[in-house]
């Protein structure tokens, strides 16, 4: 083991009691980014060497020179007795989709290929005001929209660092993808419909969506702004509890995020989950799913694996007193995805007009006759083929004659999937949950090219998570084993609004009670071989 | 010739007098500031910003609503309007749609006999159909065949204030502009000068055949920034419009520019099809919800507006319409006649002669502020009240009123001072009187011969030596005793 696969409340630990320096960790980190990251994503079109094959590609901007900068001043103000704070010393990766003062912030996407942020995203400062160091920035689906990181228009893309020929899924990709490949402890991602989440599952690692408006969305370049909620990737569930502690809390720039005080995640973490309901629902163990040809809905359950690691993780909860709810009723999961696909796009379109090339990123060189004319061109080139197809279904859900059928409609679908959430949580309702447990995604990690290009498919990885996202409520996902192929199997906790300390403390107590078990023991592939 | 009437509806919009803009604290103002100074990523729409509301917006829309009886929603919200622009960074404006600030609303608005076609007053009912809160976008100007643009006005906050198609005449409408422009100062929510594009106003303009109902094509017409040229361009669109119509032609729903140079107006485009925005709730904002505390706390100091204070000013004080249209034309003006006639206790009417022939005329060439003049409501009233008593005439009244304003005293101490009270003591006057009749044995022969009229003239005659300030009245009745005296 090196430092840079400890976890970050342990290095803050030894950095702070100076065990150990900042500069080290930051070093032992670059030192692992160099070895397993490959050539990070550039807009340049080269194929892909069997080299890049085996490599896990999560940076698109690597701040190594400015990190060790950082680490160095960490360094000194423990030196001179300050305290550099909670996070002192400790490495993370952000999501290209914030905004960094001075740094390159891309969206994964063409056009913003040559923008510089002027101001630094509220989440990423609050890591660095609590001494966290920045070690870049890193891959995603362009603009956020995938599951697969595939769709980057900076390529290669990030892979699976448990098995290179899968995806580490999306959009939070990069992110997942360099904590489980012990590139940073900690990464900052966003999840708009589970897009922590998912990666989270797929690559062996823990991902928080926090409550709506529990994180400051400012500096955070928008996808669907109802739907969007910055949060953790960690290893471990405390980790990832200390960066919510973090990041969270109001903000005067984001009149959405909430003025309620930020709790203490740490404080009774470990107190088990004796006495706390928690909720099982068949909703969730079956995917629902367009048929392609005839549109029709089919539905199926899901792999057995899958299915049997949640059933697992509810045993060893029960096993440790928490009382196990079966055949809790959410009727309405199975619309997330059709409703999502448009409330997000209406949004999605929108955010994307400012995308014009008339005042940063691309403008296209081709000469053009007027105004609306260069507006074209430049969208055409700078928008990849999700952007676009963001943006014409979007336009044409929202567009007056259609917004009643589609927008109008998919916001009462919303409405329906909260009161589901309302119901199960509600202390004195029938079932008076403290989370519900379901998988986090219908399947393993994926083969790399075997669901892009086919966008609606691709969007019901998402199904067992959006609907967190339609009701705001919090969720957490943590490892639960591996399948037959080796890949990660990820489990979710759902809570209610603000209930992410009750989330943090049940996932713990699975993390505790299932330390010792073989699958805690295998290393991501790209790490075997490593002593 | 067939008889037509025009309908007329106006669509303002109103720069709120905030300091800061409606979504960051950029300061909202910059009329007097060079491009792109008054801007931060939020209100240019950069990437991952968000607005976040100025409560001060809200809360002079609330008063503008309540000024035009429009119903104050407890819970609005804010919508994204969509459309590509150079002057609009995010590629949207925030506006508000369907469930805005305020709901309904009118005016009755007074049209003066000068304004109207019989030269009869009259008051025309003008509905309010849409009234909220928006961002403004940038300002673009074209300068040698090139477009340019300016930032700082992007999200300065508007109020958008649409009226129903009740106007009649082009006279209405100026009288709709001038009217509102008085309630926007009056409120303290905008300077509303149409010169600087704080008030902006486009005019759908259509003819029918007097009698009528239904609604012809409209053409609207915008770029006018003044009131006169509101009013110009209107009378002309009509004029038009029946020319068109009595040619046998149709009315198209264009847009006209008006061309303030020429004083033409000018085709700028041709409407086919509304353009679709594709409004949906803007996510970034939290919904208004403007409970009774806030309402109350915003509503605590409501004005008497100056159409009612001037109903009450011709009913309480008995002034004629003239006098109480000047009096309430402007809020400080307003508060500074009704705080003399308080002060003084007298005849208003007196108070508002004072006021309208020479306060106002210093208010005017000076160009003073009637609420922070060194010549106070106390010390105008005091003013009146020694011309009453008697203690100075008129002429010396009158040029108190500069002497106070210039050096800040009381104007009984600057009599004292001057000397300027007039001499009430009966010897004094006597004796001056009786040296004007030595001085003048023919005319006191005249007078006693019947020719009484030349009281007058002897009165003057010892105003002369006492250099004004004799008590007239008391000089008379002495010379008039004199006289009769020595006549019998």
């Amino acid at each position: 083991m090196e430092i840079c696969d400890l976890n970050a409340l342990e290095l803050a630990r030894l950095v702070r009691s100076r065990q150990t320096s900042a500069v080290e960790v930051v070093k032992s980190c670059l030192e692992r980014v160099a070895q397993v990251d490959g050539r990070p994503g550039s807009l340049e079109q080269m194929p892909l060497s069997d080299e890049d094959k085996k490599r896990v590609h999560a940076f698109i901007t690597l701040t190594g020179e400015n990190a060790l900068q950082q680490a160095e001043k960490v360094d000194q103000m423990l030196a001179a007795g300050e305290d550099p704070g909670v996070l002192a010393g400790v490495p993370f990766t952000v999501k290209d989709i914030f905004c960094v003062q001075d740094t390159l912030t891309t969206a994964a996407s063409k056009i913003l290929a040559n923008f510089t942020a002027p101001y630094t995203a509220t989440p990423v400062q609050r890591m660095q005001d609590a001494g966290a160091i920045l070690l870049g920035k890193v891959n995603l689906d362009e603009f956020t929209y995938g599951s697969s990181n595939e769709s980057s228009a900076y390529q290669p893309s990030p892979r699976n660092p448990w098995n290179t020929d899968r995806v580490p899924g999306g959009s939070s990709g990069g992110s997942a993808a360099s904590v489980a490949a012990g590139e940073a402890p900690l990464s900052l991602g966003t999840d708009t419909a589970g897009s922590i989440r998912q990666p989270a599952a797929f690559c062996g690692v823990v991902g928080v969506k926090p409550t709506y408006g529990r994180v400051s969305r400012y500096g955070l370049i928008a996808f669907a702004s109802s739907l969007d909620c910055p949060g953790p990737v960690a290893r471990d569930v405390k980790d990832a509890a200390a960066m919510l502690g973090v990041i969270a809390g109001s903000d005067e720039r984001d009149a959405t995020a909430a003025r309620l005080a930020v709790p203490d995640y740490l404080e009774g973490i470990e107190e088990g989950v004796k006495g706390l309901r928690i909720g099982l629902s068949p909703d969730y163990f079956r995917i629902t799913y367009p048929d392609p040809v005839s549109g029709e809905l089919l539905s199926q359950p899901l792999p057995e694996e899958v299915a049997r690691a949640v059933t697992e993780a509810a045993e060893k909860l029960s096993a440790m007193g928490a009382d196990i709810v079966e055949g809790v009723p959410m009727p309405n999961t199975r619309f997330g995805i059709p409703a999502y696909f448009v409330i997000s796009r209406v949004e999605a379109a929108s955010n994307l007009h400012r995308y014009d090339g008339v005042k940063y990123g691309l403008r296209s060189e081709a000469p053009t006759a007027d105004l609306k004319e260069m507006y074209k061109i430049t969208r055409n080139q700078g928008f990849g083929p999700q952007p676009k197809l963001r943006i014409l279904m979007g336009m044409y859900v929202s567009a007056a004659q259609y917004s009643e059928q589609y927008y109008r409609r998919a916001l009462q679908v919303r409405t329906l999937i909260r009161q589901d959430f309302e119901a199960i949580f509600d202390p004195a309702g029938a079932y008076r949950l403290d989370a519900l447990l379901t998988p986090t995604t219908p399947t393993t990690a994926f083969k790399m090219a075997s669901l892009y290009g086919d966008s609606v498919l691709m969007q019901y990885a998402d199904q067992l998570t959006v609907p967190a996202n339609h009701a705001g409520v919090p969720g957490i996902s943590l490892p639960a084993g591996l399948d037959n192929e080796g890949l990660p199997i990820g489990i979710q906790l759902l809570g209610a609004d603000y209930a992410e300390k009750t989330l943090f403390r049940a996932a713990r107590a699975y993390e505790m009670t299932t330390q010792e078990e073989d699958w805690r023991k295998q290393k991501p592939e790209v790490l075997r071989g490593r002593s | 010739m067939t008889d037509y009437e025009a309908v007329i509806g106006l669509e303002t919009h109103i720069q709120l007098n905030t300091v800061t803009k409606v979504f960051c604290s950029c300061k909202a103002d910059s009329w007097f500031d060079p491009p792109h100074t008054n801007i931060c990523p939020v209100c240019c729409g950069l990437p991952g910003v968000l607005p976040v509301l100025n409560k001060a917006v809200v809360e002079k829309g609330v008063l503008l609503a309540r000024a035009m009886n429009a119903e104050i929603r407890p819970l609005s919200f804010f919508d994204r309007k969509n459309y590509f622009y150079p002057d609009l960074p995010k590629g949207y404006q925030i506006s508000q749609f369907d469930q805005s600030l305020a709901r309904g609303g009118y005016l009755d608005l007074p049209i003066p006999a000068a304004a109207s076609p019989d030269k009869q007053a009259y008051t025309r009912h003008v509905t309010i159909w849409k009234l909220h809160i928006e961002e403004d976008a940038g300002k673009t100007k074209v300068s040698n065949q090139r477009r340019l643009i300016d930032f700082n006005r992007c999200g300065v906050p508007l109020v958008e204030m649409v009226t129903g198609p009740d106007l009649r005449t082009a006279d209405e409408a100026a009288q709709y502009l001038i009217r509102l422009r008085q309630l926007l100062r009056w409120l303290g929510i905008s300077e509303a000068d149409m010169e600087k594009a704080h008030l902006r106003c486009d005019a759908n303009v259509s003819i029918r055949v007097r009698g009528e109902t239904k609604l012809n094509p409209k053409t609207e017409i915008k770029n006018v920034n003044s009131i006169d040229a509101v009013r110009e361009a209107i009378a002309r669109e009509i004029e038009r419009q029946i020319r068109e119509v009595e040619a046998g032609r149709h009315i198209e729903a264009w847009t006209l520019e008006w061309d303030e140079d020429s004083g033409t107006l000018k085709k700028m485009r041709s409407k086919e099809t509304e353009a679709d925005y594709r409004y949906f709730r803007e996510p970034d904002l939290l919904p208004i919800r403007l409970d009774e505390g806030w309402q109350r706390q915003i509503l605590a100091d409501f004005p008497e507006l100056p159409l009612e204070r001037r109903a009450r000013f011709v009913e309480q004080y008995n002034l004629p319409e003239y006098d109480a249209d000047i009096l309430t034309s402007e809020r400080k003006l307003s508060d500074y006649y009704e705080n003399t006639v308080k002060s003084y206790g007298g005849d208003p009417k007196k108070v508002s002669n004072w006021l309208m022939n020479d306060v106002l005329r210093m208010i005017n060439d000076q160009g003073l502020n009637p609420q922070e003049m060194q010549l106070t409501p106390d010390a105008l009233a005091e003013i009146l009240k020694l011309v009453d008593a008697g203690t100075i005439n008129i002429n010396t009244g009158k040029a108190l009123l500069q002497k106070v304003q210039e050096s800040g005293k009381k104007p009984g101490a600057i009599v004292a001072e001057e000397g300027l009270g007039l001499v009430s003591d009966d010897s004094t006057i006597r004796e001056v009187c009786q040296a004007v009749l030595a001085e003048s044995p023919n005319e006191v022969a005249a007078y006693r011969a019947g020719k009484v009229t030349l009281i007058g003239w002897f009165v003057g005659g010892v105003m002369k030596k006492m250099r004004g300030k004799a008590d007239a009245s008391l000089a008379r009745q002495i010379l008039e005793d004199l006289l009769n005296e020595k006549n019998g």
